[in-house]
């Protein structure tokens, strides 16, 4: 007698699955990345709502200073403003920095964003996440920089040329109006941008090296804001100490911006240099410590 | 399928993992078992490259995990349910983890439901239980549909539904081929999950082996024993390396050797015994018995316990 052998319905054994199944075309990019991290800064509605407020506040500043250099242009008889400006010709000189006027307070407000952005991964915990996903650390944090200076980049230029629009009413009341086309003042426009982005480039640099907010808002506000003063004071006695003050990283981004040069100052190109050296160091500095830190 | 040679992790002086090496199959769970501090933790970080090993190393697939060109695809991993930016969505924290691999949208959404996330994927991170972060890392663990698993203490937080869910998941992913790592310090956990346990306890493997054969190899030999003169009982077994623990004045657990011998040695000295019972072990008994010399932080009996030893005796009898 045979029992009729019953088969259980065996599932199919699991090979090893064909892996992976979508194959390289769908592997980590740079250009992925920097999608992913301007979801990640574009879906924190306090950070898009802090950039706006800087460019506004920028335009706006700009707006105001159109404004006083007119009003001081018109007041006659002031002495204490005869002693400053000397004549039209100056008036006018300080008119083509007004587009750019609100770039000290740009700056306040987008590297305390930019150290904000890359600490608070840590601080969050979402940089395991982010490390995970793109394990290739400065590939992750390069795409951040990137997103970040080109955000910075844009609200410096976009709002100093929104800003040259806005002044032009307001200085052509005091004829003191000028073409875009005129000597400097584009680059006076572009270079406002560029300040902002080198600027995001150094304090997320910071921010990465320290890993925590407040740390990293005071060391880098610090260090563009508080030491230039320091070394204005005492480089007043000190011969020395004016002429390192030339070489710090708010410096090197005033000469960036400055419509006329004084004698024996850096040019805009050497500004440039200088700044850029700064952020470029810390960057290289921030890149190579991640490698080497554990997450 | 993770390797793992000689896999170390220092801390100045302090050794969290020390040489582990391990095989982790594909079509089976593998549990990662052992204590708070035993460096599971350590050891799954250093797989998917968050912290660099000190020596040795770790492959997925073969390679190290960082060298993989698409890794969201290769192994998925949820480590810490919270290494999410609380003012961000559900969804909009996933589409940025998928953007990096072009992951669509449509797998997103597919995640989303898969972990029962779908009524709060538009709210804030920041607002979510332990129990919908962890729904959420194992989410983001599954986005790239890859072919190894890891989950560090996924069921932590999880209400019943929850626990039975991700029991399941684990399971059909090892059903369909893949490579699933667990870890967790609840053996019962274990017991229900895992085909193969890799049991770790101050950083060192202590045990490798089928999850069977871990409940066997540990529960040959423990005999409850209710003896009238036990110290004369064990006076005579003590050579043969027994270690036993008197539970009760005349009730004894004896390990590492079998009844038939106890009542040899029994009837040879005279002793009345009036019980002989060997204990089937739990895995829970399995994994104390292996960690109990390996647990880093220790709790000792209080000093008065008098109160707390009665109701022990009393759970026992």
């Amino acid at each position: 007698m045979t029992t009729p052998v019953t088969t259980a319905p065996t599932p199919a054994l699991p090979g090893p699955r064909p892996h992976p199944r979508h194959e390289s075309a769908s592997g980590v990019s740079f250009g992925r990345v920097l999608k992913s991290e301007w979801i990640k800064i574009t879906s924190v509605p306090s950070t898009v709502i802090l950039i706006l407020i800087t460019t506004v506040v920028m335009i706006g500043l700009a707006a105001l200073l159109a404004w006083q250099t007119t009003l001081s242009l018109n007041v006659e008889g002031d002495p204490e403003m005869a002693a400053q400006m000397q004549g039209p010709s100056d008036a006018a000189s300080a008119a083509l920095g007004i587009p750019g006027s609100g770039l000290a307070f740009g700056q306040l407000l987008m590297a305390s964003l930019a150290v904000v952005l890359v600490a608070s991964e840590w601080g969050t915990g979402m940089i395991r996440s982010t490390m995970v996903v793109v394990p290739r650390r400065s590939l992750a944090l390069l795409a951040k920089q990137s997103v970040m200076a080109g955000i910075s980049f844009v609200v410096g230029a976009g709002s100093a040329l929104i800003g040259y629009f806005v002044a032009q009413p307001i200085l052509n009341s005091a004829d003191l109006g000028f073409a875009l086309s005129e000597d400097g003042a584009l680059l006076h426009i572009v270079n406002t941008g560029l300040v902002l982005a080198l600027v995001s480039i150094f304090a997320m640099s910071i921010g990465t090296l320290i890993r925590n907010t407040a740390g990293g808002v005071v060391t880098s506000i610090g260090v563009l804001l508080v030491l230039p003063i320091l070394f204005t004071v005492f480089g007043m006695g000190t011969e020395w100490v004016a002429d390192a003050g030339r070489f710090l990283p708010s410096a090197g981004g005033d000469q960036m911006v400055a419509t006329t040069i004084a004698e024996g100052a850096f040019t805009q190109w050497q500004g440039a240099l200088i700044l850029g050296g700064w952020s470029l160091l810390l960057l290289a500095a921030s890149l190579l410590v991640t490698k080497k830190r554990d997450v | 399928m993770i390797e793992a040679q000689a896999l170390s992790k220092r801390y100045g002086t302090k050794t969290a993992v020390d040489a582990v090496s391990f095989t982790v199959q594909p079509g089976k769970v593998t549990g990662f078992l052992g204590p708070n501090g035993a460096g599971k933790s350590t050891t799954m970080r250093m797989i998917v490259g968050l912290d660099n090993p000190s020596g040795g190393r770790a492959t997925v697939n073969g390679l190290p995990y960082a060298r993989h060109k698409a890794p969201l695809r290769e192994l998925g991993a949820l480590l810490d349910a919270k290494a999410v930016h609380p003012k961000r969505s559900a969804y909009t924290h996933l589409r940025a983890l998928a953007a990096t691999h072009a992951i669509p949208d449509s797998r997103v959404r597919e995640v989303i439901e898969l972990a029962g996330l779908g009524p709060v994927a538009k709210k804030r991170v920041g607002g979510f239980s332990l129990g919908m972060g962890q729904r959420l890392g194992i989410a983001s663990a599954l986005l790239g549909d890859p072919q190894t698993v890891i989950l560090d203490e996924p069921v932590n937080g999880l209400d019943p539904e929850g626990v039975q869910w991700v029991r399941r998941l684990a399971k059909s992913l090892a059903a369909e081929g893949r490579t699933v790592f667990l870890s967790s310090h609840l053996m019962s956990e274990m017991a229900l999950t895992a085909d193969h346990l890799i049991v770790i306890g101050r950083g060192r493997i202590i045990a490798d082996a089928p999850i069977q054969s871990i409940i066997d190899g540990q529960g040959v030999a423990r005999v409850r024993v209710r003896a009238d003169r036990p110290q004369d009982l064990l006076g005579s077994l003590a050579a043969d390396g027994v270690s036993s623990q008197i539970l009760e004045p005349e009730l004894l657990e004896i390990t590492g050797v079998e009844p038939r011998r106890i009542a040899e040695v029994a009837v040879r000295n005279g002793v009345l015994i009036y019980e002989l019972t060997p204990i089937q072990v739990s895995l829970e008994d399995a994994y104390m018995q292996l960690t109990s010399q390996e647990v880093e932080y220790q709790s000792h009996s209080l000093p008065s316990s008098g109160l707390l030893a009665a109701s022990t005796e009393g759970h026992r009898a």
